[in-house]
């Protein structure tokens, strides 16, 4: 399993005075692949109206400090959201909404949606529900910012840590060269 | 044409042996042999059934067999047809119709890679959604999905410390 | 008022990025109240710079580096040139209108330079769509400032300011009305709102030139932009509205800010073949009845 303890990475020092300056100013870059997708625009637009916290959405993982993970995730857009996540720049998060990122949800025993997220890549907050409204998504946005300020999500840390363990569970995804069940002919 | 019409046309034009069964008022089925399936389609093509909307299959694995379904659709009858044959579930094998609709070549591809059919004549192989996939197809009734899913994405388990 | 040149400067420099901010800040709380949304507070604007430069960047090559600072440089020397209020950077250098128009452009090319060596085809789309509308909005305005020229017999702004003074009907606006309505079109362009917003359209080219930058890129990317908005709606105030005051000369270019954001937060975005044709038409027409009604 992850290799160091979440302790010894802890923001210390100046970065708890920048981290004050980054949970106030959260830009996102929303992974539509799943059905959450359509409970953001609400959230973004005046009946709940997110910029309150200074969050908006952003056009590129080069400008984004936030990755949703909007739903289920299958095999193929995996690798692309692995692309997405290591073209962003640090400090980043990730976001996985509803019940699909954390345990497959209602495709459990699907062939090509991926079961765990947190498997692949360091999710730092899962929103509960199927798929969460969005006062949940709101919820989770101001537990993230709480984590923030306090310094506690260091997912991007854990990925840089653990990188070969995070390597290791993407490969045996994306680069299979054996079949997964015994062919009994 | 009317549906009755059309149903009273194919049977009385339509030399070999078939099967029509009326599903609705707008879309009836045609079960035809293996090697008649290029005759009704193109007989079909001629009737204004112009457009291919979806080539199919399904897995009878009791009875060991495949049912190919070809839909077309008429936009001057405003009906449905649905084209079905049975193929050898140890040797599926069919030919490719993309001589009649170019279109078709994509929906092979497709029920190959989901299904294993052979489509003679239409060489195009290569993987069109799946990524990377080793196992056998996976819409094919012995493919065990919740195994399958639990080896490799892992399984969820209770106790688990959540990181 | 201190006689150093370079401090001159940069209180100048400072000024302009410190209120360019606070009006970019103002404008999306205003644009927010138009859509029924609160938005965050007034200085979101400075949170999020502090933050962009906080994050880590990633570069491609020198001359991005080089471009994007081009880019901000540009801006903030034009800036030099602008009477702000009652202040200019060298007393004896009124601020020519001719050089204020000249060194503008810069800002775009160091920004071109910077985002076309990122390598993203869609940062090249966008300035290029950057350019071609400058072709657009560049022609009401430099007929704009050839009107001005030919009242004042002079292209220095502070001569321009010093004949508006006196009474509020003296001010350009009203004694040139066509002119001013097409240079606040020729203003829209210039800041890039909608309906002239092709150059950004998140929606369809990422965003355009920012697709690359990341962090502190993105930062300089934010304080151009806050500079720019300070120098383009103070030379507008400037021209037609009479300069005035530190105070006056600040609520005028709010002012125009917010009759900018006004028309943007109500209109969709042109094609940019559109909006250039648009510029040559509607807003240069409008310059040109007012120059012929001047000449008769």
């Amino acid at each position: 399993m992850l290799l160091t303890s979440t302790k010894d990475l802890k923001d210390k020092g100046f970065e708890e005075i920048l981290n004050f300056f980054r949970k106030k100013s959260l830009w996102m870059l929303h992974y539509c692949t799943g059905c959450g997708a359509v409970e953001l625009p609400p959230t973004m637009t005046s009946r709940w109206d997110m910029e309150r916290f200074g969050m908006g959405p952003m056009a590129t993982p080069r400008q984004a400090d936030l990755l949703l993970i909007t739903g289920y995730l299958s095999v193929k857009s995996l690798k692309r959201v692995i692309y997405t996540y290591e073209q962003m720049q640090e400090p980043k998060w990730v976001i996985a909404f509803g019940s699909c990122p954390i345990n497959g949800g209602i495709y459990y025993d699907s062939y090509s949606v991926i079961n765990r997220l947190a498997l692949y890549l360091p999710v730092d907050l899962s929103i509960e529900g199927c798929m969460p409204r969005p006062e949940a998504i709101i919820d989770g946005f101001t537990k993230l910012m709480k984590q923030i300020e306090k310094g506690e999500a260091i997912g991007y840390k854990k990925y840089k840590e653990n990188y070969e363990w995070y390597k290791k569970n993407q490969r045996e995804v994306l680069e299979r060269t054996t079949p997964v069940l015994e062919q009994e002919e | 044409m009317e549906q009755k019409e059309l149903i009273k046309y194919i049977q009385e034009n339509f030399k070999y042996d078939k099967n029509i069964q009326k599903i609705d008022d707008k879309q009836f089925s045609i079960t035809v042999e293996k090697d008649k399936i290029l005759n009704i389609l193109s007989f079909l093509k001629l009737l204004d059934f112009k457009q291919l909307a979806l080539i199919t299959a399904v897995d009878w694995i009791k009875e060991n067999r495949f049912e190919v379904v070809y839909i077309l659709f008429s936009y001057s009858h405003i009906q449905q047809i649905l084209v079905k044959t049975f193929i050898d579930r140890d040797k599926p094998e069919i030919e490719t119709i993309k001589t009649l609709w170019e279109v078709a070549s994509m929906y092979e591809r497709d029920v190959h890679e989901f299904f294993g059919i052979d489509f003679i004549g239409n060489d195009d192989k290569r993987p069109l959604i799946l990524h990377n996939w080793k196992d056998k197809p996976p819409l094919r009734k012995d493919f065990d999905s919740l195994k399958y899913s639990n080896k490799i994405f892992g399984k969820f388990k209770k106790d688990e410390e959540n990181d | 008022m201190v006689n150093n040149y370079i401090l001159r400067f940069l209180f100048a420099a400072f000024l302009s990025i410190i209120l360019g901010l606070l009006y970019m800040g103002i404008g999306r709380k205003y644009i927010a109240r138009i859509r029924r949304c609160y938005a965050g507070p007034f200085y979101q604007s400075y949170i999020d710079v502090i933050k962009l430069f906080s994050k880590k960047s990633i570069s491609h090559n020198w001359i991005m580096d080089f471009g994007v600072m081009m880019g901000f440089a540009g801006i903030i020397a034009t800036v030099i040139f602008l009477p702000i209020g009652p202040f200019t950077v060298f007393p004896d250098m009124k601020g020519n209108l001719i050089v204020i128009m000249y060194f503008m452009t810069i800002g775009y090319l160091g920004m071109a330079m910077g985002v076309a060596a990122s390598g993203n085809p869609n940062a090249t789309i966008g300035i290029a769509r950057a350019l071609a509308l400058m072709v657009g909005y560049e022609i009401p305005f430099a007929l704009a400032v050839i009107l001005l020229v030919f009242v004042n017999k002079s292209s220095l702004l502070a001569d321009i300011i010093t004949t508006q003074q006196g009474s509020i009907f003296h001010w350009n606006a009203f004694r040139y009305p066509f002119a001013f309505v097409g240079s606040l079109i020729a203003l829209q362009g210039m800041l890039g709102e909608q309906p002239f917003d092709a150059m950004i359209a998140p929606a369809e080219i990422a965003s355009g030139p920012m697709v690359e930058l990341s962090g502190k890129f993105l930062g300089f990317g934010f304080l151009q932009h806050g500079a720019q908005i300070f120098l383009e709606t103070g030379i507008i105030a400037a021209m037609f509205l009479g300069g005035g005051t530190f105070l006056g000369f600040f609520t005028k270019q709010l002012f125009l800010y917010l009759v900018t954001l006004s028309i943007a937060a109500v209109f969709p975005r042109y094609r940019f073949e559109d909006a250039v044709k648009f510029f040559w038409i509607i807003p240069t027409s409008l310059v040109l009845i007012q120059l012929l009604i001047f000449l008769i």
